[in-house]
């Protein structure tokens, strides 16, 4: 026993069960035994049947969040209208919302304070372990606190009286409390079913997904950590996977989101890195088939916010928030944001427009929500399209926004709307772009077929530095682009900056290689200037290619004189090496012709 | 062949803005050096036959000999330039198109600013930096419009050749776009403007005291205290120097004193000669 244990006992004064002696029916297992055999649901199934008619316990719609330069303030802001409250007390671990009871701890106790006023209800000392866990029934309060490798629960009345401390050795999780038992997950695979008078352990359930949290959502218990198995009728299935189960579909995410904390992890009081990148879904209801709240889990990326189809994880909307999200929870038909700024949104699911605002009145440093009555309102309409809220999402130069905007990127590079095109091409030529960000955005533009206007109008910008135009356009990906789309009103622009010095090897090579589909009469001089110039002085494999594609072109355009040209080129040794063969190769590919050809169609 | 030297004409020829019809390249050098100033003693054209013959053989080596040949040569070799001009539109190695812009500005015909002017956006810093340096010797519109145009390239050397090249071009109408360069830290541009400015542009480079270091600006105004009086009004050099006397400091004492040295020599008018007396006096006490 260790000595911890033995302070906290003496301190609550209170018998106590070990839970490795606790003995009973052979039925049942034995209290965190670790030879107990998987029963294949039979003594789950006891306890969901005991347990079905069991009242759900209070219900909580309420935002808690942690304040004060000290970090000593809560204040409680309901979620249905009610007043807020507030609460000085030292924090050492992140408040829990749990039923109709808030818990915290600090200052060596746990204490609970009432919902709904925020009142003190009851406070027990801890002897110094960690809070990492709790359930209500609405009238027992369930804590789970880490002692070194195992854990501790205690049982604790409305009165503030400790009805129960269980010891052991194992790391127990977030429990729930369901009509006196309590439901806590353990080892991470375990959940037990555990009298919370008696202490001794009802059932037990094997779960095929990592298993640290039990909660009470809308009327409804769920275990998990990765995925939501809710505790019904089908949980004594749950170890051949049976059980009524819904995760989030996998897909590319920004950061390393999770869906939940570990419950064996103890949080602390002030937001960290872990609670700007987060994942968040709500399970669709207590009874029937079960599936995620409106369609849709919330992802969030310090100050972005995304909304994803759930069933095969699109992205629906993406929502740029003014500061970092410290703290969200999905609510019926929304997700509702808490910021550093001490302001509280509510988006609705379907769009990702605010349906609901409010405030704390002050800069917070964490918070907490649960939401089981409480449902987003529909927004007023007309709000912005997805390629606009990506346009939005991106335009941000801070730089700890760019793996959410890469993300971003990509899914715009998807879309039909020629928003897209315009955002990609913005992003491309803006010299203050994050260079991963130009990266992508180059890449996708090459793969658009749509904003020609967009594109046409940046290629008439130059790198001009009297004017302050310090940036070239996007060259060779819009290039790439017209080229496909067979765009002649691309070829002049294009011939433009063939010779021009400040776009890179890579563009003169794109932009050639889209010249020799796209060019006319029209652009033949620039061709010829540029074929010239380069084909003894190309200083890299791009400009040399660049220069065979642009004698592709002439060869095209006029094929009689073009041809003189490109073969005098072909055989002169002060051709670059590169363009050689290929102006060759050329040349043997194209009788000479008398007539010029069209542009390629 | 007679194919490829048409393309090679069409080339120097291409319509894009930089390129003057009038200077693809054909016109004689002696017609150029008939435009000198007949107070200067021109030396007498030579025979450029052998280096024309070299130029057109198309082989590297001799293409180069005729070049170097052409460099010795100088101005009286003027008459190669057209030949030089063709020969580097037509396209040459990396080490001859340097060699043949530099024979072309040594030449000092304007024949060869048309093909320069090409080389100005030349992909290579050093490249461009050559033909604008070459367009400051064979002058012609081109080589204006093309050093206008090099006030917005990439390379601060090629922005600053530029400046100077435009002041030594005397191309007035390229004042304004000197202005924004020099409000672009291109400080090169202040001595041009101070070459080329009408009397509201010289009191505007004035005006720039106090915005811009003293000694960029003092280039530009140093220009105008010396220019003629049938180009810059005494009205305006004496405006110049109380701006310069207005600023009370101990660089414009030293300024004006230099200038004040200067004057006894140079045609400056007795009233200008006083301002410069008056203002030396005023700040002989000048904060740093």
């Amino acid at each position: 026993m260790k000595s911890s244990f033995v302070l906290l006992a003496a301190s609550l004064g209170l018998a106590f069960t070990v839970a490795a002696c606790a003995g009973g029916d052979s039925t049942r297992p034995r209290t965190f035994s670790t030879d107990w055999l998987d029963d294949q649901g039979k003594s789950i199934a006891a306890v969901q049947a005991r347990l079905k008619g069991a009242p759900a316990g209070a219900t909580a719609d309420l935002v808690v969040a942690v304040a004060g330069e000290k970090n000593d303030k809560l204040i409680g802001a309901p979620l249905t209208g009610g007043a807020k409250w507030t609460f000085q007390h030292a924090l050492d671990a992140r408040p829990m919302i749990v039923g109709s009871v808030v818990i915290a701890s600090g200052a060596n106790e746990i204490f609970a304070l009432d919902a709904t006023t925020g009142k003190r209800l009851w406070a027990r000392p801890t002897g110094g372990l960690a809070l990492l866990g709790a359930g209500d029934d609405g009238t027992l309060t369930a804590v789970t606190l880490s002692r070194g490798t195992g854990s501790v629960i205690l049982v604790i009345g409305r009165d503030g009286a400790v009805k129960r401390e269980i010891e052991t050795d194992k790391q127990l999780g977030d429990p729930a409390v369901i009509g006196g038992v309590i439901l806590v997950p353990w080892a991470n695979q375990y959940v037990s079913a555990i009298d919370a008078l008696t202490g001794d352990e009802l059932g037990r359930v094997t779960l095929r997904d990592k298993v640290t949290r039990a909660d009470q959502i809308g009327g409804a218990v769920y275990f998990g950590e990765v995925a939501m198995v809710r505790f019904d009728e089908k949980i004594s299935m749950a170890s051949q996977g049976g059980a009524s189960r819904v995760a989030i579909p996998a897909r590319e995410l920004p950061g390393t989101p999770r869906l939940f904390a570990p419950g064996t992890e103890k949080l602390p009081p002030v937001a960290n890195a872990r609670d700007r990148d987060r994942l968040f879904a709500r399970p669709s209801a207590p009874t029937g088939p079960l599936g995620i709240d409106s369609g849709r889990f919330y992802a969030s990326y310090f100050r972005l916010v995304y909304g994803f189809e759930s069933s095969r994880g699109q992205l629906a909307w993406v929502h740029t928030h003014a500061s970092d999200v410290i703290g969200a929870d999905a609510v019926q038909g929304g997700v509702l944001l808490c910021d550093e700024e001490g302001k509280m949104v509510v988006l609705d699911a379907r769009t990702g427009q605010v349906s609901y605002e409010a405030s704390f009145g002050e800069p917070i440093k964490s918070c907490v929500a649960h939401a089981d009555t409480y449902k987003a309102l529909p927004p007023p309409g007309g709000g912005l399209s997805l390629a606009q809220q990506i346009a939005e999402a991106v335009s941000s130069r801070e730089a700890t926004l760019a793996t959410g905007q890469r993300l971003l990127l990509r899914e715009l590079g998807t879309l039909e709307d020629e928003v897209a095109t315009k955002t990609l091409v913005d992003l491309a030529s803006d010299p203050r772009t994050a260079p991963v960000l130009v990266t992508d955005a180059r890449a996708a533009l090459a793969t658009r077929r749509n904003g020609t206007t967009f594109m046409l109008s940046a290629l008439g910008k130059h790198y001009d530095f009297l004017r302050d135009v310090l940036a070239s356009p996007p060259v060779g990906p819009i290039a790439d682009a017209l080229a496909a789309m067979k765009e002649p009103k691309g070829a002049p622009l294009l011939a433009s900056h063939l010779l021009d010095p400040a776009i890179t090897d890579d563009d003169v090579r794109r932009a050639a290689a889209a010249l020799a589909i796209l060019a006319t009469k029209e652009e033949l001089p620039m061709l010829l200037h540029f074929f010239a110039m380069y084909r003894g002085t190309a200083e890299s494999d791009e400009i040399g290619l660049a220069v065979a594609s642009a004698a592709e072109a002439i060869l095209r355009l006029d094929p009689k004189e073009g041809r003189a040209l490109v073969e005098h080129a072909a055989k002169d040794p002060t051709t670059v090496a590169i363009a050689r063969p290929r102006l060759e190769a050329l040349l043997a590919a194209t009788a000479a012709a008398t007539k010029p050809a069209e542009p390629k169609k | 062949m007679r194919n490829f030297l048409r393309f090679a004409v069409t080339v120097a020829g291409i319509g894009i803005a930089f390129i003057s019809s009038d200077a693809a390249g054909q016109k004689p050098a002696v017609k150029a050096d008939k435009k000198k100033p007949a107070t200067a003693a021109a030396p007498a054209p030579i025979d450029v036959k052998p280096i024309v013959a070299k130029l057109k053989t198309g082989d590297e080596a001799q293409i180069k000999e005729g070049l170097d040949e052409a460099r010795l040569a100088g101005p009286p070799g003027a008459a190669a330039a057209p030949v030089v001009a063709e020969v580097l539109t037509r396209g040459l190695s990396l080490p001859l198109t340097q060699a043949a812009i530099e024979t072309l500005g040594d030449l000092e015909s304007d024949a060869g600013s048309a093909a320069l002017s090409q080389y100005t956006s030349h992909r290579n810093a050093k490249v461009r930096r050559a033909a604008v340096k070459a367009l400051t010797r064979t002058k012609g519109a081109p080589a204006s419009a093309a050093l206008k145009r090099s006030l917005s390239d990439a390379d601060a050397v090629v922005r600053g050749t530029a400046a100077s090249g435009l002041g030594a071009l005397k191309a007035k109408d390229s004042v304004p776009e000197l202005f924004i360069a020099l409000d672009h830290r291109v400080n090169e541009a202040a001595v041009s403007i101070g070459q080329l400015c009408t009397g509201d542009q010289c009191e505007q480079l004035a005006g720039k005291l106090g915005k811009i270091p003293f000694d960029v600006v003092t280039g530009g105004l140093d220009q105008v205290l010396f220019r003629p009086a049938a180009e810059v009004s005494d009205d305006v050099k004496v405006k110049i120097v109380g701006r310069i006397r207005e600023q009370g400091t101990i660089e414009g004492n030293k300024f004006l004193k230099d200038v004040q040295k200067r004057a006894g020599a140079a045609a400056l008018s007795a009233r200008v000669k006083q301002a410069i007396d008056q203002a030396v006096a005023a700040t002989a006490g000048g904060v740093q």
